[in-house]
């Protein structure tokens, strides 16, 4: 909403309550306790981070990087915040560094410490314009090659650099290094991404099987995959730079269009964020409910994964198979919250309405028809032998890779690892509940593929343990009309369709976020493909692609 | 048993007698007679796999399939062509315009040859000599020139990867077609589809007279022909998860048109050769020593008989297609080349020992 | 992955191929799901809590809830909303304020119910209509409240 507009409606409102007590609740309200979600990051000097996050990649293992935020602190800098974890104690570090060079910004790259941090810088400079030295590929990430400024920074003028384009967008064959000498000079290197005589295919922007508009070029030899260079952003809407402007509660109206299948587990993410920040507690009845709509929000999207793979392999029928019963799950959920795929239900201190009444008696339904089915999946295209020499073997990724890599969800339980947020660190009310983390150790498509059916048996039986037991209460707590944050960094996450998706919110007691970042769980899944396709055929970029599961507008955002 | 040469005589004939033409003249009318009649069946046949294909997936996929022009969508097909004829033929810049106008009309123009080698009824056959199946393998495989020249020509990636898939796989497929084939002809001793036909009625199908290699023959058939139509699960040449729409990405129109009539016709040829080569073609269902059944049976016209097999034979392969994955290109060679080949061959020998051993029905 | 032999190689194979057969011909002959549109319009019912498009219900008096105070306009995050209102006076010299025009943008609505939760008289709602495709963009622009109407509150 522009100033203009804001004000002008403020006026009649401010005219009709003369004394409103509205500047009471302005001011910062200061939450009770510490809030259980802040972030409390060291800060250390750009010319020391480099030692610091060698130290904690390798005298602390920290081993997983959960989220790298880029952020703008106006006269103190640009700068970024690592978030580390140790995946075998489950100890978290937090790291800032700031760069007080607004002109030319530069910190260390990180990305020989975990592959994805090469993804994440790449978005970064893409972002606020940070150099990350001796980072490979410095070219943008999301933005047009041809981008003017850097949109997320506060002072960037965006709209006036950059008119509608009517010409094509330019696509580099080039990557440009910023390697970094040991008298601290600087050199620009230019690296090719092709060779000459490289046959490079397009799969995307638009392609039946890329799940959305992702860009693969991959340069073949024979039927093999050389390389491949994935090209993001045709989707890029720059959700975290409009939540900038926007209210509390107003944010919430875009995480269902983040990952459109995990809707309900984006939007729970960020209203937890919120609500530990302000330290609301909401009740038990709405944890509950919270926890039953997150595990159907779970099966629809695992059942969408198996129809979709299917489409992709060429067994049609089996892919209505998954639509006909999605649709089941559909109709619980638009019964309840008048939505099927933007669903809108999660708010700041409770859910936008009870749970209707049919909706125990239509659940109890669905848990048996949907054991049923999930054995006619298996008839039908688990047990095919041309599925399984299709799956089995194709596509590995080791334990170190996806931790690497950051790949959480399905995808690194495949490969065995231990990374379910409901088991580790669990919320809403996954603790009085008793299920078993799926967790295979092959790291195969087959393995990811099965992951994912034997996790819709474990949310139905999550499902079936909480629907007779939802305790009564409200269903909403009551709010205050303008909703603040305390100053501070929080960060919330929830383990959703396809992994860990966190909620990072930097306040400055206003009533909108100064930045807001969510990690996005399909940018690791789509940052690893390179890596994974590396010597398999054609036909098994879109079998992998398909098993990693990633959803386009989660990964550009 | 109706000869339908009785009509093809009368009207030899009658051009000659009656109508006073010379023999070329009468030949000449009959060829052009005959061209219609194949165009006309070829179009209406077209038609009739499309629709059924429509309602058949769509029963399996829990779906009503077409069902808003006319009854039960029965216009559907209809439309569709008339969409396709009204369509522009984009020609592309840097393709190679005369290759790739030619394309579809090689590939529609094998299928329509290869079908006339149908025998449709006792005497109702267009292109019947000797050498019949050798004719029928050789025609049919000017297809692949078709498919290979359009993905050549569309200077398409896509297409090329298509085009040469399609090649490995048709040209690899042949092998188990020629091998289960002539384990036929060797139980029936001739290579001429009328005289095929000819000794399963007066022998019995060849299904049940050649029993178990037969039955193997049968199933190794259904495969590879599947595969030599280019339909799921073999369908990768066109495969729309990879390669969008395989080699004929860059046709549009009729040009795209005919590819589709081609796959539904060469659907329709493959099931047709099954019926004709191990049910018997046109013969009815005799069963030994029923011979008032067998009567009632002989009063049921040939080519119902040819269709009704035919149509059953489309059924088993719609619901193969309709049911499977699609393979990978290295699984279909190996399926071919490391389980079809060696067991066709096993099969040739055990039907070569049983004919040899007198140990069929 | 375990090697099989040759031949039970086949015969998993074939076993699983039939499995999947077996399935499929099952479906063959259940009911269908389809739900064939156009024809069901008249028992096609929408669920009570079907966004389908903002409203302001109005009684048989052409009355309705609204008193102007643009608490929805504040909160739409799309700007779909425009209240316009204007002072009258009351019989008893008052001042206070009425709705004059409610705008509401069907095609930039997101349907995100913050203008139905600011409300504090329940003035907007959403409907259950679902058919909301139009030829032209401006017919998406609509005037919620009814020509002549006006609060009950009056």
């Amino acid at each position: 909403m522009s100033e203009e507009l804001k004000s002008q409606a403020a006026a009649p409102q401010a005219a009709a309550k003369p004394a409103a007590p509205r500047a009471a609740v302005a001011k910062p309200a200061a939450p009770a306790k510490p809030a259980v979600n802040e972030l409390k990051p060291t800060v250390v000097e750009p010319a020391a981070l480099r030692a610091e996050l060698v130290r904690l990649h390798d005298k602390e293992g920290m081993d997983f990087l959960l989220n790298l935020t880029g952020e703008d602190w106006m006269e103190e800098g640009l700068g970024v915040v690592y978030q580390l974890e140790n995946t075998t104690n489950g100890k978290q570090a937090c790291v800032k560094s700031v760069c007080p060079d607004r002109e030319n910004p530069m910190l260390p790259s990180a990305c020989d410490l975990w592959d994805i941090a090469h993804t994440y810088e790449r978005e970064v400079y893409d972002f606020y314009g940070i150099i990350f030295t001796n980072h490979p590929d410095m070219r943008r990430l999301f933005m047009r090659e041809d981008w003017v400024g850097y949109p997320f920074r506060k002072d960037d003028a965006t709209e006036e650099n950059n008119p509608l384009r009517m010409t094509n967008e330019p696509l580099s064959d080039f990557t440009t290094e910023y390697s970094l000498h040991e008298d601290g000079t600087v050199e620009k290197v230019q690296h090719r991404v092709w060779d000459k005589d490289d046959y490079v295919v397009n799969i995307g922007p638009q392609h039946p099987s890329t799940h959305g508009v992702l860009h693969f070029r991959v340069a073949l030899e024979g039927e093999r995959i050389r390389k491949i260079d994935p090209h993001l952003g045709y989707i890029h809407r720059g959700v975290e730079k409009i939540s900038e402007q926007m209210t509390y509660p107003q944010t919430l109206a875009l995480t269902d269009r983040l990952d459109y299948l995990g809707a309900m587990q984006n939007r729970h993410a960020l209203c937890m964020c919120i609500e530990q920040a302000m330290g609301v507690e909401v009740s038990d009845r709405v944890q509950v409910i919270r926890t039953i709509m997150d595990e159907l929000q779970r099966i629809d999207s695992h059942i969408l994964f198996f129809s979709c793979l299917c489409q992709d392999l060429g067994a049609t029928t089996a892919f209505l198979y998954g639509f006909r019963d999605r649709e089941k799950i559909l109709d619980i959920f638009e019964e309840t919250c008048g939505g099927r795929l933007i669903l809108n239900y999660n708010t700041i201190g409770g859910v936008m309405a009870d749970i209707h009444p049919n909706f125990v008696k239509r659940v109890k339904e669905f848990i048996p028809y949907m054991r049923k089915n999930i054995q006619e999946y298996h008839d039908i295209f688990t047990g095919n032998v041309i599925f399984q020499n299709r799956s089995k073997g194709v596509g590995v990724l080791t334990k170190e890779q996806v931790i690497s890599f950051g790949c959480t969800g399905g995808t690194g339980r495949a490969s065995g690892w231990h990374n379910d947020l409901r088991k580790l660190r669990p919320y809403a009310a996954y603790d009085r509940v008793q299920f078993n983390e799926v967790v295979r150790t092959e790291g195969d498509s087959f393995a990811r593929y099965m992951i994912r059916l034997d996790e819709i048996l474990e949310s139905l039986n999550i499902i079936e343990q909480l629907i007779d037991n939802i305790p009564e209460g409200n269903f909403q707590e009551k709010m205050k009309p303008i909703i603040k944050l305390p100053v501070g960094t929080f960060y919330s996450e929830v383990e959703g369709s396809r992994g860990r998706f966190g909620v990072l919110i930097e306040s400055k007691g206003d009533k909108s976020p100064y930045r807001l970042h969510y990690r996005s769980t399909g940018l690791p899944l789509v940052a690893v493909m390179d890596t994974v396709c590396r010597g398999n055929m054609l036909a098994d970029l879109i079998t992998i692609g398909g098993t990693v599961d990633y959803v386009v507008p989660d990964v550009d955002r | 048993m109706f000869d339908f040469s009785i009509i093809t005589t009368w009207l030899h004939d009658f051009l000659m007698g009656t109508c006073g033409f010379a023999e070329w003249g009468a030949i000449l009318t009959e060829s052009v007679l005959v061209a219609l009649a194949i165009i006309t069946l070829y179009a209406v046949f077209a038609i009739a796999l499309i629709y059924m294909e429509r309602k058949v997936c769509a029963f399996f996929q829990c779906r009503l399939g077409p069902m808003r022009v006319g009854k039960w969508g029965l216009l559907q097909v209809f439309s569709d062509v008339f969409k396709m004829l009204t369509k522009e033929i984009i020609s592309m810049r840097q393709s190679d315009l005369f290759l790739h106008n030619l394309a579809p009309f090689l590939v529609v123009t094998a299928s329509m040859v290869t079908f006339s080698c149908l025998p449709w009824n006792k005497g109702a056959h267009i292109i019947d000599f000797n050498v019949g199946v050798f004719f029928f393998l050789a025609i049919s495989s000017i297809g692949v020139v078709g498919i290979l020249l359009a993905g050549w020509s569309s200077n398409n990636k896509y297409s090329l990867i298509g085009a040469m898939r399609s090649g490995a796989q048709i040209i690899s497929y042949e092998l188990s077609i020629g091998m289960t084939m002539l384990a036929m002809i060797c139980l029936t001793g001739s290579m001429s589809f009328s005289e095929i036909c000819q000794d399963q009625y007066v022998n019995g199908w060849n299904i049940v007279r050649g029993h178990v290699p037969a039955v193997i023959a049968f199933l190794i058939y259904l495969v590879a022909g599947n595969a030599e139509c280019n339909r799921g699960p073999f369908d990768l040449p066109e495969c729309e998860s990879e390669l969008t729409a395989g080699y004929h990405t860059e046709y549009s129109g009729m040009h795209f048109g005919y590819y589709y009539l081609a796959e539904y016709l060469n659907l329709f040829i493959c099931a047709g050769m099954a019926s004709t080569i191990f049910l018997g073609g046109w013969a009815p269902l005799h069963i030994y020593g029923l011979d008032g059944f067998n009567g009632v049976m002989d009063m049921i016209p040939g080519a119902l008989w040819f269709l009704g097999k035919t149509f059953f034979v489309v059924f088993l392969l719609m619901w193969l297609r309709w049911t499977f994955p699609r393979l990978r290109i290295d699984q279909i060679l190996s399926l071919e080349w490391k389980y079809l080949v060696p067991f066709s061959m096993v099969n040739l020998v055990l039907m070569a020992l049983c004919v040899a051993m007198g140990w069929h029905f | 992955m375990e090697e099989k032999s040759y031949l039970g190689g086949i015969a998993d194979g074939l076993k699983s191929l039939t499995t999947g057969l077996k399935t499929t011909m099952r479906e063959f002959f259940t009911p269908k799901i389809t739900e064939q549109y156009p024809e069901n319009r008249a028992t096609n019912v929408m669920f009570d809590r079907f966004r389908g498009s903002l409203t302001m219900p109005h009684n048989e008096q052409n009355e309705h809830q609204c008193v102007g105070c643009g608490l929805c306009q504040m909160a739409c995050p799309n700007d779909t909303i425009k209240v316009t209102s204007e002072f009258y006076e009351t019989a008893d010299g008052k001042k206070k304020k009425r709705l004059v025009k409610y705008e509401y943008d069907l095609g930039s609505c997101m349907f995100c119910q913050l203008c139905t939760r600011a409300c504090p008289h329940g003035a907007i709602t959403f409907d259950q209509s679902y058919e909301n495709a139009v030829f032209d963009r401006s017919k998406l622009k609509k005037v919620l409240n009814h020509e002549g109407s006006k609060c009950v509150k009056e």
